[in-house]
């Protein structure tokens, strides 16, 4: 909201206080202060001078050497206009004027051989008009050294406040004024109204009819009658200009002018369109076509409110007139309409109709019943200033839901409690009576309050309160240097998900974080997903069901730039519907928190030490088994070949921990792959971590070591191709007795010379007993006969044997 | 002979098997296939084969020898890196091998950077749902149904009561509704808002929220809170003021700004958080007295701290996840 300071003082006199008080109040006390235009800042060191004297510089044709006073001193100045004269008032630049147009500073020059100090200016160099022809030539009247910017009456502050939703009471002049009262403890003046009025009575020529009383509890109507239509005068326009709008004539910009000085929004009717001469306040019924006063045919609702006359709707209450019964040009006689709408009836218009006017936006967010009857007073009086005419006495006063002032108490000992410090009663009564409170009764301990209507966001103690700390000021509370720690149990939802990350950084892992909504396309790919009904765009319209999708459009896109080589992962909620039925409870959809590892490229790019390997599955189930013995330690677990996922998953390992399956690893299909344009391969694991989190941990607890010392036994195996590694291990396990500890297999080969289909795998078997030192005799025995299981079991021959 | 050849062939298999390095292969290639290895040996004692023999035998022999050499051959290339690197040990200033380490996401970090400073004051971290009922959303939070105060938040709706929650304040709602008093946690969360793409906003971010309600917390003392972390975040010397906003969830509201003064450029005060002592009607809606409890709570965005902090200038290079990006925290 635009709010002009020349304009405040009308209200509350702070001449004698600095713009940047002004200004850090404002925003101290919740009117922020986004943007501040001071005017008279552009035209710094820009001041009325007097050409003393003016002759042909003696190097030049076309400049003239001139001596300017500013009424102290004297300065030569070179000037290429050739308006210019002896005994002109000009405009003139001293040294360290920065030039409006163009933003060039004066600095003290010599031209041709000539010292100018300063500039003479034309209009457009001020940047007030596209004059350029000459020099602006000021009224001889004019006193030198005067700024310019007061010349201009370019000399106000035109500050952007950002008004908060609650505070309605602030939409205006006078509404921003009451809060500076309040602020720097002064009086708030409401402009005076003195009419004259003729013997008639607004009455006899109009009537006013509520049928809606909840929708509107108030409405005045005032006449206003031989009116001339014409343009404003330049006090009101320059009014309107400074809070950016456009001059229309003298009553729309009286309408728009008490609007922004007291918030009421107004209208006028052009009385003699109003069929019977009469408004009804009424809900549209079965008048649902509307055209508003910009033209538009507007669709209604029933419940629509609408200001109509004795036939048709003239207005859409609280957001627009209609075009029926605009003032026009021939115009002669006024009907103002001051009145108070339920904001909640407005919003649902204004909403409905996707329109939203200066008036709707103060209406839907309260305005003041009280202030109707002088808003109608105010307007018919400057009506009559701008374009004479009678103002017919009396009001039209329809106020069948009187509404009435609400009172509260204050403990003073509330507010040390909520604020933690003393505000003395004397500056608390003097707050609130300044920001228009009426305190009715006041005991030692407290107060009653009386709410004035404008206030809507004011009706608790609590509210009270808030008042007076923010007209105090929050920065004069200060704040403590210690607090107390309270003792209950600490909890940490997110420390598991913080350890898997930093697992997965050790592993070298990067984390990611995509967006979680997908196209409808996408998200159907990957799951039963949970569409928002209002969309930004048909890209983002479905909450994804997996984190697969944002994962490989990450890889897509690194692709792009030419980074192939990827490990990532992220964590992070996916959305799928239960049912195809409508959500209506937190029992109709599921939010899980997923992992998802990613691994594309290669593992290694040549160097000194090492050749190209590819990611591959292998490379991820390492990763996967070091992640696990972390975040699960002395957790069993194991890979077991799954046909699930096969959807998208060229294999699919799953691992199983406890009974559950915890997560599962594999390769995206080619398919899908290209789908996003990725052309390498993408190997991936993916978790729910709820199910992760929730894997029973045995406690840990201290092994003796070892004492005596381990023994190795190699032996390989010539086997068929197809038996699974895993296999033959389980089977050396098996019959490994207690002795055996661990199975490593450390050679795979595959040749002809085998025969064919044939395979040979050779392990190493590692025995060791915590009870004492092996003998070559024991460890034979049992080596023997896991060989010989072997053998039978897989039709296997022991090489070398 | 036949067996002989077997023989060697078996050995050979077995030997090789343990071969783990360049000096057993060598070992290895000069028992079996060096000018008087044992397949030379073999080749030599040819001459003394029968006739009829000679065929079969040399067949076998010339098997044998494929076969070494073959399975040598494989066995040396596996090893070959490690010849390399027993060749090059000399030069040390050859670069170390790369071990990568990877890094959480630069929002993580911040993230951790924040929870990390409130859990030394005594907050736990609770977290939330991200698809919430219209009610812990807004109207629990003192949100009037059809108040513009909705307005300051752009919603996406899945439908009429459920949504995107738009703050993560509905969990300070679930944890009041299932804890009593005294509650102090932070809760760190996805959030979303019905807003266009640009470079200034995102259609999700990430915030934390702030509660504490006991029987006496005040206004003072959030201040003094706040202003530790901001001090632990931004510096010991950070400058800092308190403005009066509006949130429907608390009363008194505030809002912290940080003057922000970046090198060689005009200083401006920055918005860091918004905060306020919980409004009575939140407590009365979750089943708290508030007359013997009075809480504060507060909230800040996480992206807008951490483009602050390390200079980013357009928030959608956070979610391009591009690794030339991931790489630099």
């Amino acid at each position: 909201m635009k709010i002009s300071l020349n304009w405040l003082n009308e209200y509350i006199d702070l001449k004698d206080v600095s713009l940047d008080e002004i200004l850090d109040k404002l925003t101290y006390a919740g009117l922020e202060v986004e943007e501040v235009d001071d005017q008279a800042a552009n035209f710094k060191n820009i001041i009325a001078g007097y050409v003393v004297e003016a002759k042909k510089h003696p190097n030049a044709d076309k400049l003239s050497l001139c001596k300017v006073s500013d009424g102290n001193e004297e300065f030569n100045v070179v000037c290429g206009a050739p308006n210019v004269a002896t005994g002109q008032k000009i405009v003139f630049a001293k040294v360290g004027a920065v030039i409006p147009n163009g933003k060039f500073k004066i600095e003290k020059a010599k031209i041709r051989g000539e010292v100018s100090s300063g500039m003479i200016c034309s209009e457009r160099e001020l940047n007030i008009s596209e004059n350029h022809e000459g020099i602006m030539v000021l009224d001889p009247s004019v006193k030198e050294g005067t700024p310019v910017s007061d010349i201009l009456g370019l000399n106000d502050v035109i500050m952007e406040i950002a008004i908060t939703p609650n505070r309605a009471d602030a939409l205006s002049h006078i509404g921003i004024a009451r809060d500076l009262s309040a602020l720097f403890n002064r009086p708030l003046k409401y402009p005076e109204i003195n009419l004259s009025e003729s013997d008639k009575k607004s009455s006899d020529l109009a009537s006013v009819e509520i049928i809606d009383a909840v929708n509107c509890p108030r409405y005045i109507g005032k006449v206003v009658i031989d009116v001339q239509i014409k343009e404003s005068p330049e006090w009101l326009k320059k009014r309107i200009r400074s809070i950016g709008s456009r001059p229309i004539n003298n009553v729309v910009d009286v309408t728009n002018f008490i609007l922004h000085e007291v918030g009421q929004p107004l209208h006028a009717f052009d009385l003699d369109k109003l069929s019977g001469n009469k408004i009804v306040v009424r809900s549209a019924g079965n008048d649902l076509k509307f055209t508003t006063l910009d033209s538009k045919e507007r669709t209604l609702r029933p419940e629509d409110l609408m200001i109509c006359d004795s036939k048709i709707p003239v207005a859409i209450a609280g957001v627009m007139g209609g075009e029926n019964s605009e003032v026009t040009q021939s115009t002669k006689n006024i009907l103002i309409e001051s009145a108070f709408f339920n904001p909640s009836s407005v919003r649902k218009t204004a909403k409905q109709l996707g329109l939203s006017t200066d008036a709707s936006y103060r209406f839907e967010r309260g305005t003041d019943p009280e202030i109707t009857v002088w808003a109608a007073q105010r307007a018919a009086g400057l009506i009559q200033e701008t374009g004479g005419g009678q103002i017919l006495s009396g009001e039209i006063d329809a106020y069948p839901l009187k509404l009435k002032r609400k009172e509260t108490g204050l403990r003073f000992a509330r507010i040390d409690k909520i604020l933690g410090y003393h505000i003395d009663e004397k500056d608390v009564m003097a707050i609130l009576e300044r920001l228009g409170f009426e305190i009715k009764k006041k005991t030692d301990d407290g107060l009653t309050a009386v709410i004035p209507l404008y206030r809507h966001d004011v009706e608790r103690e609590i509210d009270l309160i808030e008042e007076i700390a923010r007209i105090y000021g929050y920065n004069k509370i200060p704040e403590v240097s210690k607090i107390s720690v309270t003792l209950e149990e600490k909890v940490d939802h997110s420390a598991f998900v913080d350890k898997v990350r930093v697992v997965l950084n050790s592993l070298g892992f990067y984390e990611i974080i995509t967006n979680s909504l997908l196209s409808d396309e996408t998200a159907n790919r990957f799951g039963k997903p949970v569409h928002v009904l209002n969309p930004q765009s048909s890209e983002m319209s479905h909450l994804r069901p997996s984190l697969l999708p944002g994962m490989l459009t990450t890889i897509s896109n690194n692709l792009k730039v030419n980074e192939k080589d990827l490990q990532l992962f992220e964590t992070g909620k996916t959305f799928e519907k239960i049912s195809d039925s409508k959500i209506e409870s937190f029992d109709d959809f599921t939010e899980t928190e997923q992992l998802l590892v990613a691994l594309t490229g290669n593992a290694v790019r040549t160097e000194w030490y090492d050749k190209d390997r590819q990611q591959d599955i292998f490379e991820m189930k390492g990763f996967v088994s070091s992640f696990i013995e972390v975040i699960l330690p002395k957790v069993e677990f194991n890979f077991i070949a799954s046909e699930e996922h096969s959807q998208y998953l060229e294999y699919c390992l799953s691992i199983k921990a406890a009974g559950q399956e915890i997560g599962y690893c594999g390769m995206i299909k080619k398919e899908i792959c290209s789908l996003f344009d990725i052309n390498q391969d993408v190997i991936v694991f993916m978790s729910d971590l709820n199910i992760l989190k929730q894997v029973p941990v045995p406690k840990k607890s201290f092994k003796e070591l070892l004492k005596f010392p381990k023994v190795f036994r190699d032996c390989a195996f010539v086997l068929d191709a197809g038996i699974g590694s895993e296999r033959v291990i389980e089977v050396i396990k098996e019959h490994g007795s207690n002795l055996l500890h661990n199975v490593k297999l450390f050679d795979i080969f595959q040749s002809e010379s085998l025969g064919s289909g044939k395979k040979s795998l050779a392990f190493q078997l590692e025995y060791y007993d915590f009870g004492g030192t092996l003998t070559e005799e024991e460890i034979e025995k049992i080596f023997t006969k896991t060989i010989k299981a072997v053998e039978q079991k897989f039709d296997a021959k022991l090489r070398g044997a | 002979m036949i067996n002989r050849i077997d023989e060697t062939r078996k050995s050979f298999d077995e030997d090789l098997l343990r071969v783990n390095d360049h000096a057993s292969l060598e070992e290895l290639r000069i028992k079996y296939l060096g000018r008087k290895g044992l397949v030379s040996q073999l080749f030599e004692s040819l001459k003394d084969v029968s006739k009829e023999d000679k065929r079969v035998v040399g067949q076998a022999l010339n098997q044998l020898k494929i076969h070494t050499q073959s399975r040598f051959d494989e066995v040396r290339d596996s090893l070959k890196n490690k010849d390399d690197i027993s060749e090059s040990i000399e030069d040390l200033s050859l670069s170390g091998r790369t071990h990568t380490i990877g890094s959480r996401h630069i929002l993580t970090q911040t993230l951790d950077e924040i929870k990390n400073i409130f859990k030394g004051l005594g907050f736990s971290v609770y977290e939330g749902p991200e698809l919430e009922s219209d009610y812990n959303n807004f109207e629990a939070l003192n949100f009037a149904e059809d108040h513009p105060a909705r307005d300051m938040q752009d919603t996406f709706f899945v439908t009429d009561k459920f949504l995107l929650r738009t703050h993560t304040s509905p969990v300070q709602v679930r944890l009041m509704t299932d804890k009593k008093p005294p509650l102090r946690a932070i809760m760190p969360g996805k959030v979303f808002r019905n807003e266009a793409i640009s470079a200034k906003s995102y259609c999700l971010f990430h915030q934390v929220e702030g509660l504490y309600v006991d029987t006496d917390v005040t206004f003072a003392e959030l201040k003094g809170t706040l202003v530790a972390f901001a001090k632990q975040f931004y510096g010991q010397d950070v400058k800092y003021r308190f403005r009066a906003s509006f949130f429907p969830f608390t009363e008194p509201s505030a809002e912290m700004d940080v003057w922000w003064q970046p090198k060689g450029k005009e200083g401006r005060w920055l918005e860091v958080l918004g905060c306020g002592m919980v409004d009575p009607n939140v407590l009365i809606n979750v089943g708290i007295d508030p007359e013997k409890y009075t809480g504060y709570a507060f909230g800040m965005g996480v992206e807008r701290t951490a483009m602050l902090k390390y200079g980013i200038g357009d928030i959608r290079i956070l979610f391009d996840n591009d690794k030339r990006f991931l790489t630099q925290f």
